[in-house]
């Protein structure tokens, strides 16, 4: 019943965020050609930036000459950020909208428990990002024919496939428990939205100096980083395992807080 | 057979009043009137009834269920109505209906149809743009769609005009034949006179008394404003009254009694003008039941 519901109204903005994410995927990677051709000139114009902003993008662990350098650079920064955003707003409003909009008066009258409740909103959060996730994916291997006879190292494609949806299901977790504990979406919504943006800078600074260093560490971004995936060829199973422990904390906390709330608007 | 049974339920907020130790129980078959000033904890009570929120101290139960551990058992049975109605903005009333009816075994679409044409709810209509009355209208057949076996109305008839309020009690009579408890919650104590046959009566968290219609009408309390010059010298003996004041040219007394001695006695007065009315709760809790 609620996942229906939920699904039903949560699907409009779930086909806009696909639609502009696939859209960006797409544009981006049908200027790759021109971009690899002019690979030369590229390099000299690289290598007069700054060194710390070659950090903070990553652009000189990964060559932007290469197919899966280009996309781990430009496209997977717009899939995890823009995803981690989308996820932040649809999980951050789940719960926190009921309470918020007063309509929980009415559900929690139904013969429904709350961790019914809590367990059916969460599917629709799972379940919408994966959508989003495939679109991108789907998106990303149509963006790929442009670049004819440049290999396409699939499996680092699925791998990184596999970490921004690790990523964007982390922050939904966060937010999801954000929504448990919080009654009004206004600042549920904020918070959420800041987390992404500061965890995001977060995992960009800390590559500008090894005094912060240690911030990345606080940051989900770090554990789907692009150039750890490209470089070792592989998703890193120690970060696999903290996205997924931060995850199921969070889910499961929020069932918790959710159980055990006052629940009166 | 109890339907509903509060023993010393406690819920205590660190800031705002809650209630304290209230026990009472409501019969199968009766309508239960609860009766209160505005924030006397008669929403919290209902709210902790439903497991909204969860009770300090004591215990409840309905159909012999406890409040907490099988609240949804509860909740399949019964239908409730909130005080302030607030459903998903998106949807039309035929859709929240349906959405409501499906949480429940026993939906049915011909009852929803039957109900909706009793209160002259248009279905179509998108909640958004529904008017404060409708939006009761919906609530009124959300709570009822379902045949529960307890209703429970928070200040239900807010928001309706005389005549929707005729067929509302309508509908809850026959609610009540079909074999129905309705637990009424209301600040209107004529209301409850109309409606209910017993009724709790709670003040500042605390339950103050449980008592039949009968001998709360048996002791009505009537307030009347008399214009009368030289209202300070005249003197009204009577033996039901309980208080009396007079100021400038008008006399106001708080009487409780036979209607037809007042009335003789004041007929005998050079009258203006004269107002009998229903005294506020306030008045009868100050007068009556604290006496």
């Amino acid at each position: 019943m609620i996942i229906r519901r939920e699904w039903k109204r949560s699907r409009k903005s779930l086909l806009v965020w696909s639609l502009i994410l696939a859209g960006l995927i797409i544009w981006l990677l049908s200027i790759f050609p021109q971009f690899a051709e002019q690979q030369e000139s590229m390099d000299q114009l690289f290598a007069a930036y700054p060194d710390s902003m070659k950090d903070m993008f990553k652009m000189n662990e990964l060559s932007l000459g290469t197919l899966i350098g280009f996309y781990g650079v430009e496209v997977y920064m717009m899939t995890t950020l823009l995803g981690s955003i989308y996820a932040a707003i649809l999980a951050s409003n789940m719960l926190a909208k009921e309470e918020s909009e007063k309509t929980i008066e009415f559900l929690l009258a139904k013969p429904v428990s709350r961790t019914e409740i809590v367990a059916q909103k969460a599917a629709v959060v799972i379940l919408n990002l994966f959508i989003l996730n495939a679109a991108a994916a789907g998106a990303s291997l149509i963006g790929f024919q442009f670049a004819k006879g440049y290999d396409v190292p699939y499996k680092i494609f699925a791998f990184l496939t596999i970490g921004a949806f690790l990523l964007h299901l982390t922050f939904a977790a966060l937010a999801y428990l954000l929504s448990a504990i919080m009654r009004k979406t206004r600042n549920t919504l904020a918070i959420s939205i800041a987390v992404v943006i500061i965890a995001y800078f977060f995992n960009m600074m800390s590559s500008l100096s090894e005094k912060i260093e240690a911030l990345k560490y606080a940051s989900p971004f770090y554990y789907a980083d692009a150039a750890a995936i490209v470089n070792e060829k592989q998703l890193d199973p120690l970060s696999v395992l903290v996205m997924l422990a931060v995850c199921s904390l969070c889910f499961f906390a929020a069932f918790w807080v959710y159980k055990r709330k006052d629940i009166s608007v | 057979m109890e339907i509903v049974e509060l023993h010393q339920l406690t819920k205590s907020y660190r800031r705002n009043r809650g209630i304290a130790d209230v026990s009472f129980s409501i019969e199968e078959g009766e309508i239960f009137g609860f009766i209160g000033p505005n924030g006397a904890g008669k929403s919290t009570t209902i709210r902790t009834l439903l497991n909204f929120i969860y009770p300090t101290s004591g215990s409840a139960s309905i159909f012999g269920k406890d409040i907490v551990r099988e609240s949804k058992e509860i909740r399949e049975r019964v239908g409730y109505l909130p005080s302030e109605v607030h459903y998903y903005d998106d949807m039309r009333v035929i859709d929240l209906l349906t959405y409501s009816g499906r949480f429940h075994k026993s939906f049915k679409e011909e009852r929803l149809k039957q109900l909706a044409s009793r209160l002259d709810l248009h279905l179509d209509r998108k909640i958004e743009d529904l008017s404060f009355g409708n939006r009761k209208k919906t609530g009124i057949v959300q709570a009822l769609l379902h045949e529960p076996d307890l209703i429970i109305l928070d200040e239900p008839t807010s928001g309706l005009d005389p005549l929707m309020q005729h067929h509302f009690f309508d509908l809850l009579h026959e609610e009540q034949k079909r074999g129905a408890t309705v637990f009424f919650s209301s600040h209107i104590l004529s209301e409850v006179q109309k409606l209910c046959d017993r009724v709790a009566i709670i003040k500042e968290g605390q339950l103050m008394k449980v008592e039949t219609i009968e001998s709360l009408t048996k002791n009505k309390v009537k307030n009347i404003t008399v214009v009368v010059d030289g209202a300070e010298s005249v003197s009204i003996e009577l033996a039901g009254i309980i208080s009396c004041e007079a100021k400038a040219s008008e006399l106001k007394i708080l009487y409780s009694g036979d209607i037809q001695l007042l009335l003789k006695e004041l007929s005998g007065l050079p009258l203006k003008d004269v107002l009998i009315e229903e005294p506020s709760l306030e008045e009868v809790f100050m007068h009556y039941y604290e006496s």
